[in-house]
Parts: structure tokens; C-alpha cells; sequence
């Protein structure tokens, strides 16, 4: 089992789909279907969170000659960082199946099962050709919900996702392949893996160049101020589950790949993007958390909010201490849980209400008090409420920004104050003061509370006992972290 | 001699089978028929080539009559291959469009294979006025066959620009031959390389003036952006069928004849061409993308698109005079890939134009999802395949040459394909974006189950296969397996 169990995660929900495509089976089939295949991945993954060895570094791994000519390898492999990722893509899927139940086009389910894959293949390739097949294919099930079942400009849109989202991986293709070309130059064997590529030594410009192409791809799907163009409208017309995917899961990826890739190739040339990565973060807290606050449309106000948490990841990632990188991993976690089940709350009051302005909604409190519950609940996670994951992951950050630079911690700490304006605003608007609407509001239901259920335990878990997660990942982050340490020779 | 036979049966065999086919022309027989003759010579060709794939070791055909004109090694072997294959897939796939247009007659058949017949020689030949003999024959039946809907103004007018410009980049090709035969005295390929190996650089200029010339009919027929304008109103004047065929098939053939003469001829002297095919190379490939944006009728958008194509291939071609290794079976692999998803996409566009008269827009595309879910998808796979996305073969084709572009330093050249590769997403993926996004209102068809459709559907999956397939299994060739052949027909040249 533990030898093909990370293909089997893979590719379990693609076969899935494929099975269920020849047979073309009756729609209702398909959904149970695709539950269930979501629930096998999450047992896999359960199984694999228990045999992982917090000590072991690289576990699981699968090595596999895929195109001999080119030394192209079909190279897997576990850690922290990817289990990390890899629980929250398996613990998402089955509550946005459950939020599915009504949904009776099938493409919608297909598409769900491929974005599955493509997501997690990306996570665990530590080949560069592999994992840029995966970051690819994962753009086309998004551009298809977006453009096929989204809402307002939804095509217009779906294509600007697909084009700016392209050329960040078209730049990064190009990297790969220069680096792949350099380990052939230098060994005379073609390789593309990681931790071959990751002895590679260049001269200065050519390592920076390099490292662009990357960072583009990165920095575009993370997406730091500047590189953000697509997100809110993308955000603003893809129907739920795919926002729920970009924002917890995608988005998640492009810090992934700066971790990963950017890290595992290029850990003395980040130094030098370090200035601006950092002063972009900055900004984009600032700058998205205004955004958010003008916002009337609930899904493009958590766009923002979703963007200034990922400055702030981005930003704890580029510091380089034990802080702040804790808190970026933790935050990557406490985000995708916090921001799912608020992209899931806005679904569902979009199906209740047909509309996701603020200024159309108000006073759900006094009709529904599990709704609201639970709408308040996870916007107060992502504001970042002690006692969730969030309030622990951001002091961390703040904490690690301190110990860098004053200035920085100063404005990370202030702006991320302003950052909670919005929330408070939003609530107040959204739940309490006069009924807006003659919409009779149904109150949740028992799926409903189902399935935001292991989102609110996780976000309350982390948040009240981070000392159950801190084994798991703090051996193997410290070691890479005194290893990329060591490389820039201490910053 | 019995094996010399047995070679050049392939060839005899398409070009007997072009004649019987033409003497049944006339005959009340019907085209699916005449179709099925023509299919049999060519499934009967396919079966001896397949059966002496890999004995010929680079032998010439009949030596005491032929001299050294023709050559049998693998290299020809493989275009052969591909050329009937590519044949009897136009044939299959337009059964039914054929049926559906009045204009077509019997002679067709006979043109397509003397067109066949004149690539295999042009892939065969080991001799400059062979070579053009094969490509005369393979043109001319080209230009019959463009405007062979002899009452539409627009394919008349097709087949008169391209017989005219074509022809005169053919005299180009002659004078060029006479002026390499002035320098050598020769016109075997083989005299011309130990010309060139063995002669002082300073002193070739006229045959490098004569090669040049002979550069511009190749590119004049690859539709290199100097020489390009023909191209969009010949693939837009031709029926389906003959786009489908000249877009994949014959523009192969003219590479098989480029890759032969830049590796085997011109090897020692590639470097001064150089230049010259980067700047054309520039320009085809933002050509071509400009072009290529701006079309509203699919054919159109496919055949600029075609001009792209021609780019990133120029790319490896000039890769292989900077001494890169893999940019040969780059060039060969990436042949592959685009005649597999060129006819797949081709293939796709004459099954809807059986059923309607008029030209395909992009909007004609509109909830094509929805009415035809399986042909959408694979239209989509070759869409992916020629926008070169990973995990079909058209990624690894790209993946080839840019390394090869790598690999020789032309660092720039590599970055503008990888930036052309990033438009041809727009244009696309406009037309999967047109099919999956739009509601139709008319109801879901069901998936007709006939030859052309199963062929599209295999085509499809080979197209799958050869981006993810492994190598593990025995004699099916996956992604690694279609560039080991490429790479055996390219060692075979040297």
C-alpha cells in the first residue's frame, strides 16, 4: 500500500471520472460517485498522515523513469509541506460534494473530479516537467467552471484567468527547461528533477533571470499586488466550489511553489527579490484590505480579503525565520479551512438570496441564528479571532516580521488591523440592521451543518491546540528552514 | 535484386494503384468504392513497408539503373509511413464528406495518390532534379486538387495563386540546381556532400547562392512568413479534405526533403544559413500569431495557425546548423505530433461541414458541447495538442524544441516560441471556450458511429497517449517511444 498510495491519491478521482464517463452514467450515480471517491482519497490521506514520519524528510517516494530520452521522471514524493497542502485539498472536497448535492450538470462534477487531480498532482511532483504538467492542468477544469457555470462576465473572465494564469507558466516553462538543459550541460545526463536541479550553481544574472520565471508563475496565482488583475473578477463569476478551490487550495500552490521550487532552486537569488516580494506583500495588505472594505459584492470582497492573507503568507515565507515561516505553513492551512467555509457561506446565501450585494442583504440574524452563526464564525476566522487557527498563524507572522525588521513588523501589525475592519463592517451590514428582502430565508440545514462541520472543529482545533500540529510539521520545517539558512549563509 | 523489388514496392504500389484508379474514373462506380480501392493500395503499401521497416540500411534503389538517385533507409521509411497513413486517414475520415458534395469525381482518388506517390520519391530521392521531380508531382496534383470545386470563385481563385507562386518558386528551385551543378558538377546529394566536406568554405560561394535558392522554395512551400501569403486563401479556397492533406501531409513531405539536405548536404556550410532562418523564423512565428489572431472562420484560423507551426519547426531547423543534437528527432517528433493533430482537427472540421454548406465561424462553434459532447472533447484534445499543453503530444513536441532552441544557445529565439505558444492559447482556446460555454438550443446528437468518427477517436487518444503514455508496455510506442524512432530515422541520414 504504501508504495503506489500517493499515485493512487492522484489519480483515484480522475479514474473516477473516467470510469464514469464511458458509462456515461445517470447523473445522480455521478454524485455519489465522486463522494465516494472523495471520501477514499481522505482515508488514503488519513492513512498517509498517520505512517508519516515528522523526522523522515522525503517520504513515500516514487521514482519512476517516465521519458527515458530527456530524463523526464514520474517523481513523487511527501513532506510537511505537501501533506500540509494534501489534507486540506482531501478535507475540502468532501464538503463542497455535500454542497453540490443539487447540482445536476454533470460537467460540473467531472470538472471537480480532474481539478481534483490536477491540484493534488501538483503538490506531490518533485519532478519539474511533471509538476508543470499538473500546475497546468489544473488551470482547465477552473477555466471551464468559470467560463461554462459562472455568473456576470463569466466568459470574458474565464478567459483572462486562463491567459494571465499562462503566461506565468509559460515563463516558468521556460525556466524548467533552461535548468533541465544546464544539469544535462553540467553531468551530461538529462534530469529534471528537483534535488538534482537544486545542485545546479549559476552566476548571478543568470540565476535571477531564472528564478523570474518562476516567481512570474508564483506571484501571478498567488496573486501579490500588481499580478492580481485577474482575481477578483475570476473570483467574483466562478460559481462556489471553484472559488473555494482557487482561493483554499490554488492560490495556496503559488506560495507552494515558492517554497518548493523557489526555495529548493534558487535559495540565494529569493534574497535578492526578497525587497520586493516584501514591499508588494506590504502594500497588497494595505491595498486589498481597502479594496475589501469599498467592496459591496460579498465573493469579490473575500477575493481581496483572500489576497491580503496571501501577501501576508507570502510575506512571512520570504522572511526566513522559524516564526514566520510556522506561521506562514499555519496559515495556509487556517486560511483554506477559513476562506472554504466562507466562499461556502456566500454560496449558500446566493442560493437563498440570488445575490451576493451587501447592500441587497441584512438582518439574517433575527431569521436565522445557525446561518448566522456560522457566517460569523468563519468571517471572524479569517479576521483572525483568538482562539481560531488564524489568530495563531498571523501572530506568528507578526512576531517573525518583528524579529527581521521593526519597520516591517510595524506594518504588517497595522495593517493587518485594517484588515479587520472589513469583516466587522460586512457582518454588521450583512447579518444585523433592517431586512433588505422579501426572500423568505431558510435556515440551515442538517447537510448544510454537515459539511461545515470539519471546517469549524479544524479552524477551533488549530486554533485551541496548535500544540497538536507543531510535531508534525516543526522537525522537518526547522531542518529545511537551517538548510536554506545555511545555502544564503544567514540573513 | 529480389529485395530491391520488394523495396520499391510501396511506391509502385501507390502509383499502380493511382493509375487503376484513374482508369476507373469514368467507370459507374460509386466514390465510396473508388474511395475503398484507393484505401486498399494504400493499406497495401502500408503492409509491405511494415514488413521491411528496418532492413534497409541505407542502400540505394536499383544502383546499376538509377544510380544514386534514390535512397532507402529509414529516414524515407518513417515519412512513407507517415504519408500513407496520412492518406488513407483524408481518405477515411472525408468518406462522408465526399458523398455530400456534388463536385467531387472519381479522378480524386487518382490525384491524391500520384500526389502520395510524388512524396515518397521527394522523401526517396538522393538527387537534386529527383527531389524536384517528386515535388513537381506532389504540387501539381496539389494545385488540381485546391480547385478541384471548379465553380466556386474562391477555390478557382485558390488554385491560381498557388500554381502561380508556386511555380515560380519551383524555377527558383531549378536555378539553384543548376547553379550547385556548376559548382560540383553533380547533382547527386552524395557528390554535393563530399563537395562541400572536402572543399575550402571560402570557395563555394556559388553553391551556397545555388542552396539558398533552393532554401526559398522550401520555405516558399513550408508558408515561412515572407512567403506566406498564399497560404490563408489556399487552405481557405481547398475543400476540407485537401486543407486536411496539404496542412499535415504535404507540408511534412517538405520537411523531409529540408531535414535531408541541411543534414546530410549542407552540414559544414548550415552555420551561414544561420541568421537567415532566425530572422524568418521571427518573423513566421509573430506573423503567423498576428494572422492567426485576427481570423473569424476556424479553416482560416488553423491555417495561420499552420504558419506558427511552420515557426517552431524553423526554430529546430536552425537549431541543427548550431550542432544541437536532439533538434533533428525534435523536428521529426514535432512532425508527428502536428500531423496528429492537425488531421484529428481537420478531420473534425469536414464531419460538421458534411451536414452544412457554409463556411465554420467561431461562432458556429457555439454549444457545440451540447449538442456533440464527444466530438467537443476531442476537438478540445487536439485544440490542447496544437496550443501545445501538457499531457498531449503537441507539449512534448514544444518541450523538444524549445530544448533543442535551448541547447544551441538561441536563448531568444526559444523565448519568443514559448511567448507564440502563449498566444496560440488565446486563439485556441477561444474555440473550446466557444464550444463549452454557450447553451444550445438544439437537442444532443448522438455519437455516429462510423469509420471517419472512430478514426477521429483513435487519433485523439494517440494524441493523449503520446504526451502521457509510458514505455512500458511492448510494442506500443508512448512518449518516449515516438522520439526513439524519430531519433533511429535521423541516425540513419548520417
Amino acid at each position: 500500500m504504501g508504495d503506489h498510495i500517493l499515485t493512487l491519491i492522484i489519480f483515484l478521482p480522475l479514474f473516477a471520472a473516467v470510469v464514469m464517463g464511458v458509462f456515461r452514467v445517470e447523473t445522480k450515480v455521478l454524485k455519489i460517485g465522486s463522494f465516494l471517491s472523495s471520501a477514499v482519497t481522505l482515508l488514503l490521506v488519513l492513512w498517509l498522515t498517520v505512517h508519516f514520519d515528522p523526522h523522515g524528510g522525503m517520504q513515500f517516494v516514487k521514482d519512476l523513469p517516465w521519458i527515458q530520452n530527456t530524463g523526464i521522471r514520474y517523481y513523487l514524493g511527501v513532506d510537511f509541506l505537501s501533506l500540509t497542502v494534501l489534507i486540506l485539498i482531501t478535507l475540502l472536497m468532501p464538503p463542497l460534494y455535500l454542497y453540490m448535492k443539487h447540482e445536476e450538470r454533470k460537467g460540473y462534477w467531472y470538472n471537480m473530479l480532474l481539478l481534483q487531480t490536477g491540484v493534488t498532482g501538483a503538490v506531490l511532483s518533485l519532478d519539474l516537467v511533471l509538476f508543470y504538467l499538473f500546475w497546468e492542468t489544473m488551470l482547465l477544469p477552473i477555466f471551464i467552471m468559470i467560463g461554462k457555470y459562472g455568473n456576470g462576465m463569466h466568459r470574458y473572465n474565464a478567459m483572462k484567468i486562463l491567459l494571465i494564469t499562462i503566461l506565468g507558466s509559460m515563463s516558468m516553462l521556460f525556466s524548467i527547461l533552461y535548468l533541465g538543459y544546464m544539469y544535462f550541460e553540467t553531468t551530461g545526463v538529462w534530469s529534471f528533477a528537483l534535488q538534482d536541479l537544486s545542485h545546479l550553481v549559476f552566476n548571478a544574472q543568470t540565476s535571477i533571470l531564472l528564478a523570474a520565471g518562476f516567481l512570474l508563475a508564483f506571484v501571478i496565482k498567488i496573486p501579490l499586488v500588481g499580478f492580481h488583475t485577474w482575481m477578483a473578477p475570476a473570483y467574483g463569476s466562478a460559481p462556489t466550489p471553484a472559488v473555494v478551490i482557487m482561493s483554499s487550495i490554488m492560490a495556496k500552490l503559488g506560495v507552494y511553489g515558492i517554497w518548493r521550487f523557489g526555495f529548493g532552486l534558487f535559495e540565494t537569488t529569493l534574497i535578492y527579490y526578497a525587497p520586493f516580494i516584501i514591499i508588494l506583500a506590504l502594500i497588497g495588505l494595505l491595498y486589498y484590505a481597502i479594496r475589501a472594505i469599498t467592496e459591496e459584492n460579498l465573493r469579490k470582497m473575500f477575493a481581496y480579503s483572500s489576497g491580503s492573507h496571501l501577501s501576508l503568507i507570502a510575506l512571512g515565507l520570504i522572511l526566513t525565520n522559524i516564526y514566520a515561516w510556522s506561521g506562514s505553513l499555519y496559515l495556509i492551512a487556517t486560511h483554506a479551512l477559513a476562506s472554504a467555509g466562507m466562499f461556502i457561506m456566500i454560496g449558500l446565501t446566493y442560493k437563498r438570496f440570488k445575490t451576493v450585494q451587501i447592500s441587497e442583504l441584512g438582518g439574517i440574524a433575527s431569521k436565522a441564528p445557525l446561518f448566522t452563526f456560522f457566517f460569523a464564525f468563519f468571517a471572524l476566522s479569517i479576521a483572525g479571532l483568538p482562539g481560531t487557527g488564524g489568530f495563531v498563524a498571523e501572530l506568528l507572522i507578526i512576531i517573525g516580521a518583528f524579529k527581521t525588521n521593526f519597520w516591517i513588523g510595524f506594518f504588517t501589525a497595522t495593517t493587518m488591523l485594517a484588515a479587520m475592519v472589513y469583516v466587522f463592517w460586512m457582518l454588521q451590514r450583512t447579518l444585523f440592521g433592517p431586512d433588505n428582502s422579501s426572500v423568505e430565508f431558510k435556515d440551515l440545514n442538517l447537510r448544510e451543518m454537515i459539511m461545515l462541520f470539519p471546517l469549524v472543529f479544524m479552524l477551533l482545533l488549530t486554533g485551541i491546540a496548535p500544540s497538536l500540529f507543531t510535531p508534525m510539521f516543526e522537525p522537518q520545517l526547522s531542518a529545511y528552514l537551517q538548510a536554506v539558512l545555511d545555502a544564503i549563509g544567514g540573513l | 535484386m529480389f529485395s530491391q523489388f520488394l523495396y520499391a514496392l510501396p511506391m509502385a504500389i501507390v502509383v499502380i494503384g493511382a493509375f487503376v484508379l484513374m482508369l476507373l474514373s469514368n467507370s459507374r462506380m460509386t466514390l465510396s468504392r473508388l474511395n475503398f480501392i484507393a484505401v486498399f493500395f494504400l493499406m497495401l503499401s502500408l503492409i509491405v513497408q511494415f514488413f521491411t521497416w528496418g532492413e534497409k540500411e541505407s542502400t540505394y534503389l536499383f544502383e546499376n539503373i538509377f544510380g544514386s538517385s534514390f535512397i532507402l533507409d529509414d529516414f524515407a521509411a518513417i515519412f512513407d509511413f507517415m504519408f500513407t497513413i496520412g492518406a488513407m486517414l483524408t481518405l477515411l475520415i472525408n468518406n462522408e464528406y465526399f458523398k455530400s458534395r456534388r463536385y467531387f469525381s472519381g479522378e480524386y482518388f487518382s490525384l491524391i495518390l500520384f500526389s502520395v506517390f510524388g512524396m515518397m520519391m521527394l522523401s526517396h530521392s538522393h538527387e537534386l532534379l529527383t527531389a524536384f521531380i517528386g515535388l513537381e508531382i506532389a504540387s501539381l496534383n496539389i494545385y488540381a486538387l485546391v480547385g478541384y470545386h471548379k465553380t466556386r470563385k474562391v477555390s478557382t481563385e485558390a488554385m491560381m495563386k498557388y500554381i502561380v507562386l508556386g511555380s515560380m518558386t519551383g524555377a527558383f528551385y531549378l536555378l539553384g540546381t543548376a547553379l550547385i551543378y556548376a559548382a560540383v558538377g553533380s547533382t547527386s546529394f552524395s557528390t554535393i556532400a563530399a563537395y562541400v566536406h572536402g572543399t575550402d568554405l571560402q570557395n563555394i560561394n556559388i553553391l551556397i547562392i545555388g542552396a539558398t535558392f533552393i532554401m526559398v522554395t522550401i520555405l516558399f512551400k513550408i508558408g515561412a512568413v515572407p512567403f506566406h501569403s498564399w497560404v490563408l486563401d489556399v487552405y481557405h479556397g481547398a475543400p476540407y479534405p485537401i486543407t486536411m492533406f496539404m496542412a499535415s501531409i504535404f507540408k511534412i513531405a517538405i520537411f523531409a526533403i529540408a531535414l535531408r539536405l541541411y543534414i546530410v548536404m549542407f552540414s559544414p556550410v548550415n552555420s551561414f544559413w544561420t541568421e537567415i532562418l532566425q530572422v524568418v523564423t521571427i518573423m513566421t512565428l509573430i506573423g503567423g500569431s498576428w494572422l492567426a489572431i485576427n481570423q473569424t472562420l476556424v479553416k482560416r484560423m488553423l491555417a495561420s495557425s499552420s504558419i506558427v507551426h511552420s515557426g517552431y519547426l524553423l526554430i529546430a531547423i536552425s537549431s541543427i546548423g548550431l550542432d544541437s543534437d536532439i533538434a533533428a528527432p525534435a523536428v521529426m517528433f514535432y512532425l508527428i505530433a502536428y500531423f496528429l493533430s492537425a488531421v484529428g482537427s481537420f478531420g473534425i472540421l469536414s464531419f460538421i461541414a458534411t451536414k452544412q454548406k457554409k463556411q465554420m465561424t467561431y461562432d458556429d462553434f457555439k454549444g457545440f458541447a451540447q449538442r456533440r459532447p464527444y466530438m467537443a472533447i476531442m476537438m478540445s484534445i487536439f485544440m490542447l495538442s496544437l496550443a501545445g499543453f501538457p499531457s498531449t503530444i503537441g507539449f512534448l513536441g514544444k518541450f523538444y524544441i524549445f530544448t533543442a532552441a535551448i541547447e544551441s544557445g538561441q536563448l531568444l529565439l526559444a523565448g519568443l516560441g514559448i511567448l507564440t505558444a502563449f498566444i496560440s492559447v488565446y486563439y485556441y482556446f477561444k474555440l473550446i471556450a466557444m464550444m463549452y460555454f454557450y447553451e444550445s438550443n438544439e437537442p444532443q446528437r448522438k455519437f455516429p458511429i462510423r469509420i471517419s468518427t472512430v478514426l477521429i477517436v483513435i487519433i485523439s487518444l494517440i494524441v493523449i497517449w503520446g504526451g502521457i503514455g509510458t514505455s512500458l508496455i511492448p510494442y506500443v510506442p508512448g512518449a518516449d517511444g515516438f522520439i526513439d524512432i524519430a531519433r533511429q530515422a535521423i541516425g540513419s541520414l548520417k
